[in-house]
């Protein structure tokens, strides 16, 4: 566990040591500020759901761009080698790496808190509903950031892997506005095993178990298979 | 200690390390030649549980290599090329290797500053990895795997990169750290390796060639003994010496009066030099040279592995 952490530490330490983690922070505060001051301000609604409707577009770019890194440099740096003949279990590897990338995603989101403050100040804000959607949002950004880190670990280029992590999110996105067009019996598979369904459900202000439940487990499947990918390039 | 038994590595189906044992005492720096490819940093990788073996096994200080997160404890790793995160500085990635190796937080800025001072890093601790040269990454490399004090010390090509007084320094670090550690380490740099290891040996297609002192492995290189004799008028003497030992062979070449002979023994313990004193004295001959042929490391690695020497003298 206190390697976990001390890997998160590491991870926040290099994100703000280089410019990556600057650019991709202000990028995401000026692309949340402009969905949110747009529904304000042009449309006059003093509400979060437009801002929460857009969010997982915004994550799409985003996570992936923060994950890209986190294995496939390990793997280019060699310091892979380093890393993984230290007392540490693989898994925790993965995990420390997983948690760095929450950690990021929560400041983040945690900064954007002052648009429902801001707006409680010009009228009123369902506080429930609003606290069950950043729940979402973190729950939908758990289940992004396995997809990402298992992109991480399938190539030891990080652009490479930004794309393999974009292009499967977008996948899993494109999907669910294809649904629509594909026969009954299949849509009702497909929505159930959206991400962005469940997120959207949640976005109601109601926590149901299931939705807790399908984004947590699609989170633990992806670190599990990133975890898998690590551990068979030791045994090739 | 480092036992090793059997090791076999496969890659795919490609054999990298076959049946390799060896054993390194506490107390020993055990030197790893070979030539590239040879199969060095398999061998490393093996004992310090990135790669598993295929079959075979190894003990670490003791411990079977199979506990592998008890395993690291013990050991201080030097991947090849000194690997290190370029985006930290110095201070920072030090302390990110203390404290995934659990040195509690007390002794840990203790340590890192000691471990500073014997590397040469006070004067960078502060500077991003990415901005020193190779010497100083190796440095930090090194400083790296000494920090939890390990009992073994694995080393890949520690003085690569390192100019000739970094060399002699690092070597000396490394002699004054085995008094109390195991060390294995690997180079190719052959006058390196003499220079710094007690025991060494050589690995061609990942399989062992040879082990023992640099005594040892010269006299192996020979396979016999080696003697070069100059005399002034003594024919006699060297139908003496012919006379003395069945196995010699005999190239000599006459200038007028001046006789230059090599003479060769299987035998690489025979005591030839004594014989040619001896009918040299009686035959009241002079003896103007007399030197018996000390082999070079060189000389064995290229008889060992077959192939010419990677990289000379550094």
């Amino acid at each position: 566990m206190s390697r976990m952490l001390t890997l998160c530490w590491k991870e926040w330490r290099v994100m703000f040591d280089t410019p990556l983690g600057y650019v991709v922070a202000t990028a995401f505060l000026l692309a949340s500020g402009f969905f949110f001051g747009q529904n304000l301000f042009l449309v006059g609604q003093a509400e979060m759901r437009g801002y929460f409707s857009v969010l997982p577009l915004l994550l799409l770019f985003f996570i992936p761009a923060m994950s890209m890194r986190m294995l496939a440099d390990e793997q280019r740096e060699g310091t892979f080698e380093l890393l993984a003949t230290m007392p540490v279990r693989m898994l925790d590897i993965v995990l420390g790496k997983f948690a760095a990338v929450m950690l990021q995603i929560t400041v983040l989101l945690a900064l954007t808190l002052v648009y429902p403050l801001s707006l409680s100040l010009l009228g009123h804000v369902d506080a429930g509903q609003v606290a069950a959607s950043y729940l979402a949002a973190l729950l939908l950004a758990a289940a992004y950031a396995g997809v990402s880190l298992y992109a991480s670990s399938l190539s030891s280029h990080a652009i490479v892997s930004y794309v393999l992590g974009f292009g499967m999110l977008l996948g899993l996105f494109l999907l669910v506005q294809a649904a629509a067009t594909m026969p009954p019996s299949m849509q009702d598979w497909i929505l159930m095993l959206s991400p962005v369904r469940h997120y959207q459900s949640m976005l109601r202000g109601v926590i149901a178990l299931d939705d807790v439940v399908f984004l947590s487990g699609f989170a633990v499947l992806f670190i599990m298979l990133a975890w898998f990918q690590l551990e068979r390039r030791r045994w090739r | 200690m480092i036992e090793a038994e059997n090791l076999t590595r496969y890659y795919g189906d490609m054999l990298a390390v076959k049946d390799l044992s060896f054993r390194v005492q506490c107390g020993e720096v055990m030197g790893l030649l070979g030539p590239n490819g040879a199969g060095k940093s398999t061998t490393m990788k093996m004992l310090t549980c990135y790669l598993p073996p295929s079959s075979g096994t190894a003990n670490i200080a003791g411990v079977a290599l199979d506990r592998n997160i008890e395993v690291r404890r013990h050991i201080g790793y030097l991947p090849e090329n000194a690997p290190s995160y370029s985006d930290l500085d110095v201070r920072t990635h030090l302390r990110f290797v203390g404290r995934m190796h659990g040195l509690p937080k007390a002794t840990l800025e203790d340590r890192i500053t000691e471990m500073a001072g014997v590397c040469g890093l006070h004067g960078v601790i502060h500077r991003r990895i990415d901005e020193l040269s190779k010497g100083y990454r190796q440095r930090v490399g090194l400083a790296a795997s000494m920090l939890h004090d390990p009992d073994c010390l694995i080393l890949d090509e520690p003085t690569t990169g390192l100019d000739p007084n970094q060399i002699v320094e690092i070597r000396h670090l490394i002699r004054r750290l085995a008094e109390k550690k195991t060390v294995l380490l690997s180079s190719h740099v052959l006058p390196e390796v003499e220079a710094a290891c007690d025991r060494m040996m050589i690995i061609d297609g990942g399989e062992l060639r040879a082990i023992g002192t640099a005594a040892e492995l010269a006299r192996q290189g020979h396979g016999g003994a080696i003697l070069h004799v100059r005399l002034k008028g003594g024919d006699a003497v060297l139908a003496d010496v012919a006379g003395a030992f069945a196995d010699v062979s005999i190239d000599s070449e006459r200038d007028g009066q001046i006789v230059t002979a090599v003479l060769r023994h299987p035998d690489p313990d025979v005591l030839m030099a004594e014989t040619v004193f001896r009918a040299a004295v009686a035959h009241d001959a002079v003896l103007l040279e007399l030197r018996p042929e000390t082999a070079r490391l060189e000389d064995v690695f290229r008889r060992m592995t077959g192939k010419p020497v990677a990289e000379g003298q550094a």
